[in-house]
Parts: structure tokens; sequence; C-alpha cells
């Protein structure tokens, strides 16, 4: 009998383990069902809103409802539904627009809603300043996490249902935001931590290089300053605010400053240094490119170059200004952006609220309070007027793009005020002399979104 | 004696009770275009009913719930398949219908006297092989199936039955060992397990890999009841050794598996939503479309997908019915497989039938719906007794027919010859229970 009662308990064993896992099916069904039914052709949404209630997509949306440019500074980032373009907010939550719940199933009159962090007012404004240039501007709160600005230039009008799409600009389907970019002198910001990492604030002031204009390293090959006449005997702090490439060149050819000590740095920022693996950055589903760099020995020109953020060096617009929050928070931590606040079920039940969340350590606090000192001082020497009355930490760059066919500038940094914690990027594409800079979009930026914040 | 749970009317009245209210469901929610669709659907559902009855009730049975409950199921499935895309009588699942009921009952009536099935082992090991040479000589390249004009076989389902009595029926004689080499073995083992090798290369080379994780569980059911016979306890050396074999048996299934199948353990459907990820995009977007209450008999969109009423037919459901009824239904199936928990076996060898039975109902209900529902990999098999199919369901039938003759009184001859049996246990055992007397063969 003890073996027939063997074979039962064999019997329970095994419908036990399938009702186990019809459980498991249910609950998954059960939570996953909106994501499901999202890919459904038959789907009815709700509507995106910006910070202030300013609709940022609405699935019924037409030119008879809307001013005819209404939605076009978050064409490409906000998007919508119709599938031409992927990366962006709506076709990565849709599970969150759906107007469906399991017991009631779709509800074409449901209150199924996403509210953003976005500033809708300030970013068409940055997108105006823009002018006829294209480029990308973003920035968020470097305490919470919220994005107020996010904008690519050129972008799409969705309320031409595509209809243009032959005559449209390159680039307007896509955030350039989260779409790698040559970072130019920007990229000092991180050679520099990672030299404050490898010998210390005192250490590295004391190092002092001279810049005559240009620089012939080891390998023989030169490397060129803008400034002709060369800056001379700088420190760090002098060299960052001059973006002078010869000290950059000289400081890591230094063998006090180790190159695997720069891979370490750039590997903890979430760089793909020598193809060493890809770390993903996503704001709500929206992938960003995965910084990327080579870097094979100190005396190598490309390895300089690439310390200097030129050549191979590329990052997004998008981990630039997340990088800002590691310094601006003097922690070392980034802050992980976030553009949906909350979500309204098809009930109206507000739902999925938006929880601050810090990275893990990328560099020392004591490397984080460093840069920032040279950020600020570079920013009360050179940018005092972007933010009156307030200091900046900044670092500007010019990206060669095309074997220096053209130019990009960059100009990322951070807000040096308790009440107005705001890091940013800005990249101007192909900008010459006398168009519009990237400070004045950056004064443009900081001065509206800080006029809206405190209405 | 034996546990039936309802009165023999109670049980009748539960039936029609639940039929009549899923036809209540059709007449009040289903797509149907005319009336007469629904009262032909009722007629079918009603006649299988009450004929069943009439039929089981000829002759005097100890036990009557499972026929209840597989006449239930079968009434639900006909009402389910009636009713894709529109209320009209399947004709086709009510013919595989009464056909899986006839031969429950063969199943039950060839397979209840173990002394029967045990003189006539080899037999049951000549219809195997006939079975898998008709699938090696008249089926297409590397196909499971036989076509004649429109009508389909699938042998490999016809070899589950046969599988599960070598498994069972091979037990008693397990003693009987012969030396090969330095180890002792039992000549029966020794062949079930060639023919199990056997089995899983042909499932191999057919590429029916659906079908081989039942035929593994089987055999997996019919070690285990090996390592523990007569003793009570697996050891757990053996437990060792069987758990070492499954993992280096499953290493190198892995690393000899064709590619598609190894794509299948990782894929993201959702990225290939119009691919390959077709079938079980639909079938989870159904799910979700029918919530816990569904859109109603005849309304779903699930009938224009490939194999909706069968590899995918549980989301189907889950469509036109709701996740509520469809989970009532696999419960249901459940309750079958629970009945020689109720009515404990009487031997071993109508314990193994028991295990082997539900092991294969377990298997194949668990990879046609999770695989449906991308829980694990997708493999194309049916829901016993809901998919459309002659081949799954015959076998299903004859199946349950097995499970009925597990409740089975012992024979007197089989009593004969397992008294010396059971004198031997109970002097083994500390506290000798009195035998419970055998009974006569019960006109069942």
């Amino acid at each position: 009998m003890k073996s027939i009662r063997r074979a039962q308990h064999l019997i329970t064993l095994m419908l036990l383990a399938f009702l186990t896992g019809m459980g498991v099916l249910i609950w998954k069904l059960q939570s996953e069902a909106a994501f499901y039914i999202s890919h459904s052709n038959k789907v009815s949404l709700g509507c995106v809103y910006d910070r202030n209630g300013d609709v940022l997509f609405d699935p019924n949306a037409g030119k008879d409802t809307y001013n005819a440019e209404h939605f076009l500074d978050v064409g490409n980032f906000i998007g919508d539904d119709s599938k031409q373009m992927t990366n962006t907010l709506v076709m990565k939550n849709k599970d969150m627009l759906t107007n469906f719940s399991f017991m009631l199933g779709v509800q074409e009159n449901g209150r199924a809603a996403v509210n953003t962090t976005l500033d809708h007012a300030v970013n068409r404004k940055v997108y105006d300043a823009f002018g006829s240039k294209d480029g990308c501007a973003v920035a968020y709160n470097y305490v919470t996490g919220e994005i107020y600005v996010c904008l690519s230039k050129p972008s799409i009008n969705i309320l031409n249902n595509y209809t243009d799409l032959e005559t449209l600009a390159e680039g307007s389907m896509l955030c350039k935001a989260f779409h790698p970019t040559v970072p130019g002198s920007t990229q000092k910001i991180f050679t520099t931590i990672a030299a404050l990492e490898e010998m210390g604030e005192e250490k590295l002031y004391e190092k002092q290089y001279n810049c005559t204009g240009s620089y012939v390293n080891k390998e023989g090959k030169t490397i060129k300053c803008h400034e002709e006449g060369g800056h001379g005997m700088q420190n760090i702090s002098e060299a960052f605010a001059n973006s002078c490439n010869p000290y950059f060149a000289q400081l890591v050819e230094d063998p006090d400053l180790p190159l695997s000590t720069i891979k370490k740095v750039y590997e903890k920022l979430g760089y793909d240094v020598n193809d060493s693996g890809e770390t993903e950055l996503s704001v709500n589903g929206i992938t960003s490119y995965t910084a990327s760099t080579t870097l094979n020995s100190s005396e190598e020109f490309h390895t300089q170059w690439g310390c200097m953020g030129q050549g191979e060096t590329l990052v997004s617009p998008l981990q630039l200004m997340v990088w800002q929050s590691a310094i601006a928070n003097e922690s070392g931590k980034a802050t992980m952006p976030y553009l949906i606040a909350n979500a309204a079920k098809v009930n109206g039940d507000l739902t999925a609220f938006a929880k601050t969340e810090t990275g893990d350590r990328m560099f020392s606090e004591d490397a984080a309070h460093a840069v920032r000192s040279i950020m600020l001082e570079n920013g009360a020497d050179n940018y005092a007027n972007v933010l009156s009355g307030t200091t900046i930490g900044v670092k500007s760059g010019t990206a060669q793009i095309g074997n220096a066919k053209t130019e990009n500038s960059l100009l990322a940094g951070f807000v040096d005020d308790p009440e107005f914690p705001v890091a940013f990027c800005i990249v101007i594409e192909n900008r010459r002399s006398g168009e519009v800079s990237t400070s004045t979009i950056a004064s443009v930026l900081l001065q509206e979104l800080k006029a809206s914040l405190n209405e | 004696m034996y546990k039936n749970g309802l009165t023999y009317f109670s049980a009748i009245a539960l039936l029609f009770l639940t039929h009549l209210s899923m036809l209540g469901i059709v007449l009040v929610r289903g797509n149907y275009e005319s009336p007469a669709d629904l009262m032909l659907l009722t007629a079918g559902v009603l006649a299988l009913d009450v004929g069943y009855i009439i039929v089981t009730g000829i002759y005097k049975q100890m036990t009557y719930t499972t026929d209840f409950m597989l006449l239930c199921v079968l009434g639900m499935s006909l009402i389910f398949q009636s009713c894709f895309g529109g209320v009209h009588l399947s004709f086709k699942h009510l013919i595989t219908c009464i056909a899986a009921l006839v031969l429950c009952q063969a199943g039950f009536l060839l397979t209840r006297n173990h002394e029967w099935i045990r003189t006539r082992k080899k037999y049951i090991y000549i219809i195997i092989g006939v079975l898998i040479l008709s699938i090696l000589l008249l089926t297409g390249d590397r196909s499971m199936w036989i076509n004649i004009g429109s009508f389909s076989l699938q042998p490999s389902e016809f070899i589950k039955p046969c599988f599960i009595l070598i498994c069972a029926a091979s037990i008693v004689e397990l003693h009987k060992k012969i030396k090969i080499l330095f180890f002792y073995v039992s000549k029966d083992t020794l062949c079930l397990c060639g023919a199990a090798l056997v089995i899983f290369a042909l499932q191999w080379w057919c590429r029916d890999l659906g079908s081989l994780p039942t035929f593994a569980a089987v055999f997996a059911c019919a070690l285990v009841c090996r390592f523990c016979y007569p003793r009570a306890k697996i050891s757990r050396t053996a437990l060792g050794i069987l758990g070492g074999v499954a993992a280096v048996v499953l290493i190198v299934a892995w690393n000899l598996a064709p590619a598609y199948v190894q794509d299948r353990l990782h894929v993201d459907i959702w990225a290939d939503q119009y691919g390959n990820g077709y079938q079980q995009c639909q079938a989870l977007i159904g799910i979700a479309r029918g919530g816990w209450l569904g859109l109603g008999p005849g309304q779903g969109y699930l009938h224009n997908v490939f194999a909706y009423e069968s590899d995918i037919v549980f989301s189907t459901i889950c469509e036109e019915w709701g996740l509520l009824y469809a989970f009532l239904t696999v419960i249901l199936i459940l309750m079958m497989l629970m009945i020689p928990l109720m009515n404990p076996p009487k031997n071993y060898y109508h314990a193994m039938v028991a295990d082997g039975v539900v092991a294969v109902f377990v298997a194949q209900m668990a990879l046609n719906i999770f695989g449906s529902c991308n829980l694990i990999p997708f493999t194309g098999v049916t829901l016993p007794f809901i998919s459309m199919g002659g081949s799954s369901m015959m076998t299903c039938g004859f199946l349950i027919g097995m499970l009925k003759a597990t409740q089975s009184p012992l024979f007197r001859h089989q009593q004969e010859t397992e008294q010396p049996e059971k004198k031997k246990s109970r002097k083994s055992a500390k506290t000798a229970k009195p035998a419970r007397p055998a009974e006569k063969e019960v006109n069942a």
C-alpha cells in the first residue's frame, strides 16, 4: 500500500506543479494584459500631459483642435502611436495609455493618461531659440530626476500625419538627446575626474604644463590648441577654463596618470571602452546610446584625442547631462532621470508614481567636489550672464564632425542653486561664428524654466 | 466503498446544468446568424449527454464520476469549438467526441485486468512497433502525420497509451533480474528502456519536440516508481543518479537541439510580433481582449489566426468566454485526474497506469497552455479534450478509460498472485494492518 501511496503522491506532485504554473500564468496575464492590448490594432489610448496639464499627445488630435505646430517641439520625443517612430514615450509606454482593464475590457471613453514632468511652454521657447540651427537640449532636476526640457531639432509635426516624409530633414524622426554625438571638450570634465581619482586635488594642481599653441606628443604627432599663440604654463583649473588641448595631451601622457585609471573611470561612468560592454541608460523605456571610446596607449594620438572628446569618442547628450548630477550633488552618484510623474488608470485613479533613484557610484565624493569647484570657477569667469544672480558650473565643447569639416558646439553644466537644481546639456550642430550660441540657448532655457517653476 | 462525490442523479443534474447554462450564455451573448444554428448546437450537446447516459446506464457501474466528468468536459468542448468565429454545430468535433466516449469504454474494458494485460505485453510492443513503422513508412518527409485524402492521422498519439501500459505491466516482474556483465537488471526494464529510447529517437528525428516531453514525463514516472518499488522510500542515491542522468540528458539535448528550438527559449515574441511571434502575440492579445468574462461566444477575432482551434485553443476560449471560464475548464480536467486520489488504486499496476495517464495530461496541458501564453517555448501540442483533432481526442478518451480502470477491484486470479507479496510486506511492517478483502470482479 505504501508503494501505491507513493504513486498517489506523484500524482499530487504533478497536479500541484501544474496548478502552481496556472497561478503564475493568471498573475502574469492579469498584470501584463494592458501591455498585450497595447500591441493590438484595436486599442483606445489616453493622452499625455506636461507638468502644467498641457497636452503632449492626443490620439484624436487634429489641426482643427490644436494649433498647427502644437506638438512640433515634442514630435520626435513624445511621439505618437503610428509606429513610425519606436523610441518615443508613447510607443514605449503604450500599455500605460491604454483605456483597458482586465475586468472591463477595452473602454473607448476611459480616463487613462500619462502625466509627465516636461514643461511644454519652456520646451517650445528653447526650441524656438535655436532659430535656424539644428541640435538638441535636455535639462532635468539633478536632485529629483524630473526631466523639464527635452527637444531635438529638426523635429516632426505629427499633425501632418506623415504626409511630408519625403521633405523632412534628416534626423527629424529621432530625438538626438538619446543619440550619439562627439562630446568635444566636455569630455575633459571626465578626464579631469580620472586625474583627480588618481592623484588627488593637491597633486593635480601641482601639475603644470606649457602650451605653445601646439604640442608634439611622444608618438610624434601634433595636437593643436584653438589658441594659436598658446596659453603658456597652466594648472588644471586654467587649462579647464581655456579648454587647452596641449595641456590635456600632456596630462594623459603623464606617467602619474595611468591609462588604466582613465579606462576605469570611463567604464564606471558607463562608457563602452574598447568594446568592454554596453551599459544601458533609459528614461521610461526610451533607450539612450551607450557612450563609447577607444583607448589603446597613453602616448598614442588617438587615445589622447579621445580623452579630449574627439575622434572615436561618442556620448549621448542625455548621458552628459546625467553625469553633471553626480558632480553637482558632490556625491559621485548620478540621479536617474525620469519623465513620467504618474499615470492615470482607465478609471482615473492615479498610479505608477515616479521615485527618485540614484545610480551606482561612478567616482569619489572628493573628485566630485574638486571638479565641481573647477566647473563653477569656469562658469563664474565665462558664463556669468547665463542666469543672472546665480553661478553655473559649466564646460563647453567644440566637436569636430566628419574629419573636421563641420563643428558642433556643446555646453554641459549645472546650476549651483539648491532652490533651482538643474543640470543641462545643449548641442548646436554645424555652428559657425556669429550664429546663436549654446550659452544663449542655456540662458533662455534656465531663465524661462526658473520663471515657470516659480509660477 | 467507491467515492463518487455526488449521487447518480445529482451528477446528471449538474451535467445538464453546466451545459444548459453554457448554451444560455451562447443564447444571450453569442454571435449567431439564426436561432436554428443555436438549436442545432443544443440538440447536438444534449444528444451526446443523453446518449452516453443511456449507454452507460444499461449496465451497472460502481463508479460513474469519471464518466460524468468526461461527458461534462466533452460537452463544454463541443460548445467551445462550435462557437469559434460564429455559432454553428461542429459536426467534426461531435464525431470525435463520440469516438472519445467509445474509446473511453474500450480503454476501461481492455486495461482494467492486470493479468490480462501482462500476458499480452508482447502484443503491446508489437503495436508500438507497427505504429513506429507506419510513421517511418507512411508519413511524409520527417512528419508525424498520415494523410488519407482530407483525413489525417497522427500515429504517435496512439503510442502514448501503449507506452503507459508497458510501463505499468512490467513492474511486477522487476524482481526477475538477469546478470549482464556486472549488473543485475530486469529484462522487462531493459525492454522498456529500449522502447523509450526508440520512441524518443523517433520524436527527435521527426522534429515532434512537443510530444517528446510527454513521453519523457511518462518514462520519468515509470523510473521513479521502479526505484521505490516495492520499498516505500526512494533512496537519496537513486534520486541523485536519476537527477544526474536527467541533467546530462537535458544538456546533451540542448546542445543537439536545432537552432529554431534554442531560439524559442529566449526569443522576444513582441520584437517579432508579425513574424515568428505572431501566434503567441495574437494569443496573448486575445486573452487580454477577453479579460475575465470574455467578449461572448463567437465574438472574438482569434479564429482568424492559424491553429486557433488546436494549438492556441486556450487563448481562443479566453477571448470568447473569458479567463474565468477557461480556468474552470482546466480545473474540471484536473478534477478528473484527481480520481485516483479519491479512490486509491487497488494494486501497483493500476497506480502506475494512473501515474502515466496523469503525466500525459499534465505535460500536454502545460505545453499547450503555458507555451501559447509564452511562459515556456511554444511547441504546438493539443489541449486534451478541448483542441480539435481526431487522433488526440481518441487517445485522450482511451486514456481516461484507463484512468477509470484504475478504480477497478482486484480480480480473483490477480488476488491469488498478489497475496504472497502482501504477506511479505506485512512481515516487514511493524504494525500490520488487516488486508482489504479482495473483491469479486464487478460487471462494470
